[in-house]
C-alpha cells in the first residue's frame, strides 16, 4: 500500500511540471493547450538525440534541450497562436490540437514508432522503510521538487512572476501599469516550454520514449490542473500530487489499463461539485 | 480507376457523415468533441456487435449504433451540463473517447481486443450482385449523406437550433435563458452522436473488419479539417471539406511514389499535412471556403468590446 | 502657464464607425480638467484611447510637446501618464502590497528606488499599510478604488487620467477620493478625469470639457460651467434653451 502511495507520489510530482505549464499558459493566454503532450514528447526526443547520438550526459542534455525548447515554444506561439489571439479559446484549442498532431508526428517521422530509452547506467533499486525506490524515481523526485521550488520563488517573489500573475488576472490593466504583455507572453511560453521539457525527460526516464508518450499524459495533466483550479499554480502542484496518488492507489482495485478512468472521474466530479477546482476563482467569463 | 473513385466516394461519404456529426456538435452547439475517434469506434463496434453477436440485420445494427452513440453523447453532455466552459468539455470528451478506445482494446471477451472483429455483413449484400455492389453502396452512402443534411438543416431551423446558435456566440445569454438552452445542448450533442454512430456503422460495412487501430488521431484530424475547411456550421461545406481533405490524403499517396518512405513515416506525414493544414485554415480561412448560409452579419464585426478588435494594442 | 497635454482632432472607434469624431483638448500644467457629458458621448472611449488601449485612427496626442499617439500603453506610462480605469482597476488575485509592487516596478520602467510605498503615498492613503496582505479582490469597492488610485501614483506622473473615479462609491469614499485628487494636484500632478458626478468633480476642477456625440461641445473654466443653470439642458443638447448659457460661457 505504502509502495503504491509512493509510486503515486512520484507520478504526481512528475505530472506537476506539465500541470503547472498548463495552468500558467491558461492563466496568461486564456486557453487550454492540448499540444502540451506532444510538446513533452518532442522535448524528450531532443534530449534523447543529445544523449544517445551526441553522447551528452543527461544533465547538460536536459538543460540545453530545455532552453532550446523554451525558445521553440516562443516561435510556435508566434506562428500558430498569435495570429489567432483574438479568436477565442475554442479556436485556440483546436489549433493546439492541430499543433499536437504535427509535433507528435514529426517525432514519429524522425524516430519511428519503436520505444527508446535514454543512455543511463543501470542502477539497482534500493529499499527505504520497506518501500522500493529506483534511481529514476529519486531523480524525478528531486528534480521535480527543485523545479517546483524555483517556480514558487519566481511566481511569488520575483517581478517577472508577479507580472505573469498580473497579466493572467487582467491583461489590459497590466498594460496600463507598465507591463509589456507581449514580453510576458513570451516569458510564459519560455518557462512553460522548460517545464514541459523537464517533464518530458522525467516521463521518458519513467516509461519509454515513443511518439504517444506525452499525449498519454494529457488527461492526467489536465485533470490535475483542473482539480487545482485552472490558473492557480499552487493548485496545479497539489492537484498533480493528488491525481498521481489517487490514480496509483486506484490500480489496487481497478485494472491498470483503465488507470486513465480515475483522472476522468475526478474531472467529472469537479465539474459537478466545484468547477473552479480547489484553489481557483469562480470567474465570470466576460 | 472507376472502381477506385467509387470506393473513395464511399469513404468520403461516411467520413463526411462523421464530420457532419462533429459540425453539428461544434458548429451549431459550440461543443468541441475531442473524443471523436472513440465515439466513432463505439459506433462501429456497436453496429458490428449487434449484428455479429445480436443477430440483427444491417439496418437495425446501424440504427442500434446510432441510438447507443447518441445516448452516450447525451449522457456526457448531461454530466458536463453545469459547466459551459469549452475547455473542460473538450478534455472530458477526450477522456471519454480514450476510455472507449481502451475498452475496445482491452475487453477481449466482447471486442476481441486488438484482433478486431471480422466478417461484418454489408447491407443488402444478399440481394445486390457482387459486381454492382460498390456502386450500390456508393449510392446508399450518398443517399444517407443527403438524408443527414436534410435532417440537420431542418433541425437547425427548428426553434431550439436557433436558440443554441444565438447562445453559441454569447455565453452570458445562456445563463439568463436557463435550462432550456442546456437541454438543447444535450440534444444537440446526442444528435451529433447519432450521426457519428451512423458513420461508424458505414465504416464497419465498408471495411467489413474493424480493430482499435482504425480509430486513431487521423480520424479526428480529418474530421476537424473537413469541418473547418467547409466552414464551421455549414453542412454542405463540411461535405465539400471532407472531399477536399480526402483528396489531400490520397494525393499524399503519390508522394510515396516519389520518395521512398516506410508506411509509418507516410502515415506520419499525412497527419502532419492535416495538422498544418488545420492551423493554416484556422488562421487564413476561418469561415472555410464556403460561407455559412445564415443571413446575419459575420460575427467578428459585431463585437463592441475592445478585446476582439485589431485596433486594441494587446 | 505651459501646456502639458494636448489632444488634437482625435478619431477612434471599435468597429465600422468612429465614436470619437475629432476631439480637441488642452491641459495646462498643474490643472485639473474634468470631462463631463451624457452617456454615449464617447467619454470612456476617449480615456481608453488616451491610455493607449484603443488605437487612434486620426489626430494626435501630445505629452509635453512630444507625440505619444503611437505609443503602446506601457510606453505611455513610462512617458509620464498614469491611468486609473473605471472598473477592474486592481489585480484581484494579488495582494494589496503586490499590486503596489507591480505598479512601482513596471510603471517606473526600472527607475524606482527606495521603499515600495513612499511616505507621500502613505500620507495620501493612510488605510493602505494595514491591508498590505489582503487580496485586492476582498477589499470593498471604495478601498479598491483607493488602491487603484495609489497604484497610479506609486511613481509620480506628469498627468493622471481617471475614468469616473467616484463611480459606485459611497458618499464617504466619494469625498475622500475628490479630496485625494485635490491633494495630488497640489503636488504638481496634472489631472484629467471623466466624471458623471459633474458637480462634485467640477468643484475641484480648473477646466471643464463637455462632450456629446463624440465631440467636444464646450470647453470652459469649471466655475463658469458650475454657475450655468442649465447644466441639465446642456446634457440633453436642447439648443434653444441653452443658447443663452452657451453664449455666456463662450464669451468667458
Amino acid at each position: 500500500m505504502l509502495q503504491t502511495a509512493f509510486n503515486g507520489l512520484v507520478t504526481g510530482i512528475i505530472i506537476a511540471l506539465p500541470a503547472l505549464a498548463v495552468t500558467l499558459l491558461f492563466g496568461v493566454l486564456k486557453f487550454a493547450n492540448f499540444a502540451i503532450g506532444a510538446m513533452m514528447t518532442v522535448a524528450a526526443y531532443m534530449v534523447y538525440a543529445l544523449n544517445t547520438e551526441l553522447g551528452w550526459p543527461m544533465l547538460p542534455a536536459t538543460v540545453a534541450a530545455a532552453v532550446v525548447f523554451g525558445v521553440l515554444c516562443i516561435l510556435m506561439d508566434l506562428v500558430t497562436f498569435r495570429p489567432l489571439r483574438d479568436r477565442g479559446g475554442l479556436t485556440l484549442m483546436v489549433a493546439s490540437l492541430g499543433l499536437g498532431f504535427v509535433l507528435e508526428n514529426l517525432a514519429r517521422l524522425a524516430y519511428g514508432n519503436s520505444a527508446r530509452s535514454f543512455a543511463m547506467e543501470l542502477a539497482r533499486p534500493f529499499r527505504y522503510m520497506d518501500i522500493r525506490m529506483n534511481r529514476e524515481q529519486m531523480i524525478a523526485f528531486v528534480v521535480a521538487t527543485l523545479a517546483m521550488g524555483i517556480m514558487y520563488i519566481l511566481l511569488t517573489r520575483m517581478p517577472i512572476g508577479r507580472a505573469m500573475r498580473a497579466v493572467a488576472d487582467n491583461p489590459s490593466l497590466a498594460q496600463v501599469r507598465g507591463i509589456d504583455s507581449a514580453a510576458i507572453i513570451r516569458w510564459t511560453w519560455f518557462i512553460a516550454g522548460m517545464l514541459l521539457a523537464v517533464g518530458g525527460v522525467l516521463i521518458g526516464m519513467d516509461r519509454a520514449i515513443e511518439p504517444p508518450m506525452g499525449s498519454s499524459y494529457l488527461i492526467p495533466v489536465f485533470s490535475a490542473a483542473i482539480l487545482g483550479g485552472l490558473g492557480s499554480p499552487l493548485g496545479a502542484f497539489v492537484g498533480a500530487l493528488l491525481i498521481g496518488i489517487v490514480s496509483e492507489m486506484a490500480t489496487l482495485v481497478i485494472p491498470p489499463n483503465y488507470r486513465i478512468g480515475i483522472p476522468l472521474c475526478v474531472i467529472a466530479a469537479i465539474l459537478i461539485f466545484r468547477p473552479q477546482g480547489l484553489f481557483g476563482q469562480a470567474h465570470i467569463r466576460r | 480507376m472507376i472502381e477506385f473513385i467509387v470506393l473513395m466516394g464511399i469513404v468520403v461519404c461516411f467520413s463526411g457523415i462523421l464530420a457532419l456529426g462533429l459540425n453539428f456538435q461544434w458548429g451549431l452547439g459550440g461543443m468541441v468533441n475531442f473524443g471523436l475517434a472513440g465515439f466513432y469506434a463505439l459506433g462501429a463496434y456497436s453496429c458490428a456487435l449487434l449484428m455479429l453477436k445480436g443477430g440483427f440485420n444491417t439496418f437495425f445494427g446501424a440504427l442500434g449504433a446510432m441510438v447507443i452513440v447518441g445516448a452516450v453523447c447525451g449522457l456526457v453532455a448531461f454530466v458536463t451540463l453545469r459547466v459551459t466552459e469549452e475547455d473542460y468539455f473538450a478534455i472530458v470528451t477526450l477522456g471519454v473517447g480514450e476510455m472507449l478506445r481502451l475498452i475496445a482494446l482491452n475487453e477481449d471477451w466482447l471486442t476481441k481486443g486488438a484482433l478486431g472483429l471480422t466478417g461484418i455483413p454489408r447491407p443488402l449484400s444478399a440481394i445486390v450482385p457482387p459486381t454492382y455492389y460498390p456502386y450500390f453502396l456508393l449510392a446508399l452512402s450518398i443517399a444517407l449523406v443527403v438524408a443527414c443534411i436534410w435532417v440537420l438543416n431542418r433541425l437547425a431551423r427548428a426553434p431550439f437550433g436557433r436558440v443554441v446558435r444565438a447562445v453559441r456566440e454569447d455565453d452570458v445569454v445562456a445563463a439568463t435563458l436557463g435550462k432550456n438552452v442546456l437541454w438543447a445542448r444535450v440534444r444537440i450533442f446526442a444528435i451529433g452522436g447519432a450521426l457519428i454512430g451512423l458513420a461508424g456503422s458505414l465504416h464497419a460495412f465498408y471495411y467489413q473488419y474493424i480493430d482499435p487501430t482504425q480509430f486513431s488521431t487521423i480520424v479526428v484530424a480529418y474530421a476537424f479539417m473537413a469541418v473547418i475547411a467547409g466552414g464551421r456550421g455549414s453542412n454542405l461545406g463540411t461535405i465539400a471539406g471532407a472531399a477536399v481533405v480526402m483528396l489531400l490524403l490520397e494525393g499524399s499517396r503519390f508522394v510515396k511514389e516519389l520518395v521512398n518512405l516506410e508506411a509509418d513515416q507516410l502515415a506520419a506525414i499525412r497527419i502532419i499535412i492535416i495538422g498544418v493544414g488545420l492551423i493554416l485554415l484556422l488562421i487564413y480561412r476561418p469561415n472555410g471556403f464556403l460561407r455559412e448560409y445564415r443571413l446575419q452579419a459575420p460575427l467578428k464585426e459585431a463585437r463592441t468590446t475592445p478585446q476582439s478588435t485589431k485596433e486594441v494594442t494587446t | 502657464m505651459s501646456e502639458i497635454f494636448r489632444v488634437e482632432g482625435l478619431h477612434a472607434g471599435y468597429g465600422a464607425g468612429d465614436i470619437l469624431k475629432g476631439v480637441d483638448i488642452s491641459v495646462t500644467a498643474g490643472s485639473v480638467v474634468t470631462i463631463i457629458g451624457p452617456n454615449g458621448s464617447g467619454k470612456s472611449t476617449l480615456v481608453k484611447t488616451l491610455a493607449g488601449l484603443l488605437r487612434a485612427r486620426q489626430g494626435d496626442i501630445r505629452l509635453k510637446g512630444a507625440s505619444i499617439r503611437d505609443f503602446p500603453p506601457p510606453k505611455r506610462v513610462h512617458a509620464g501618464i498614469s491611468y486609473v480605469p473605471q472598473e477592474y482597476n486592481v489585480f484581484r488575485n494579488l495582494t494589496v502590497l503586490e499590486n503596489l509592487k507591480i505598479a512601482r516596478e513596471f510603471m517606473s520602467g526600472g527607475r524606482a528606488k527606495g521603499k515600495v510605498v513612499s511616505d507621500e503615498l502613505v500620507e495620501l492613503f493612510p488605510e493602505l499599510p494595514s491591508r498590505f496582505n489582503a487580496f485586492a479582490g476582498n477589499l470593498s469597492g471604495g478601498q479598491r478604488q483607493m488602491l487603484a488610485f495609489a497604484c497610479a501614483l506609486t511613481v509620480k506622473p506628469d498627468l493622471l487620467m481617471m475614468d469616473e473615479p467616484s463611480a459606485g462609491l459611497s458618499p464617504k469614499y466619494m469625498t475622500d477620493i475628490f479630496d485625494c485628487i485635490r491633494k495630488v494636484n497640489g503636488t504638481g500632478v496634472s489631472v484629467l478625469m471623466v466624471e458623471q458626478n459633474a458637480i462634485e468633480a467640477l468643484r475641484i476642477s480648473d477646466q471643464c470639457v463637455v462632450m456629446a456625440t463624440g465631440r467636444v461641445r464646450l470647453c470652459s473654466d469649471a466655475a463658469t460651467v458650475l454657475g450655468m443653470s442649465d447644466l441639465q439642458t446642456l446634457y440633453l443638447g436642447d439648443a434653444a434653451a441653452s443658447r443663452e448659457s452657451w453664449a455666456q460661457a463662450s464669451a468667458a
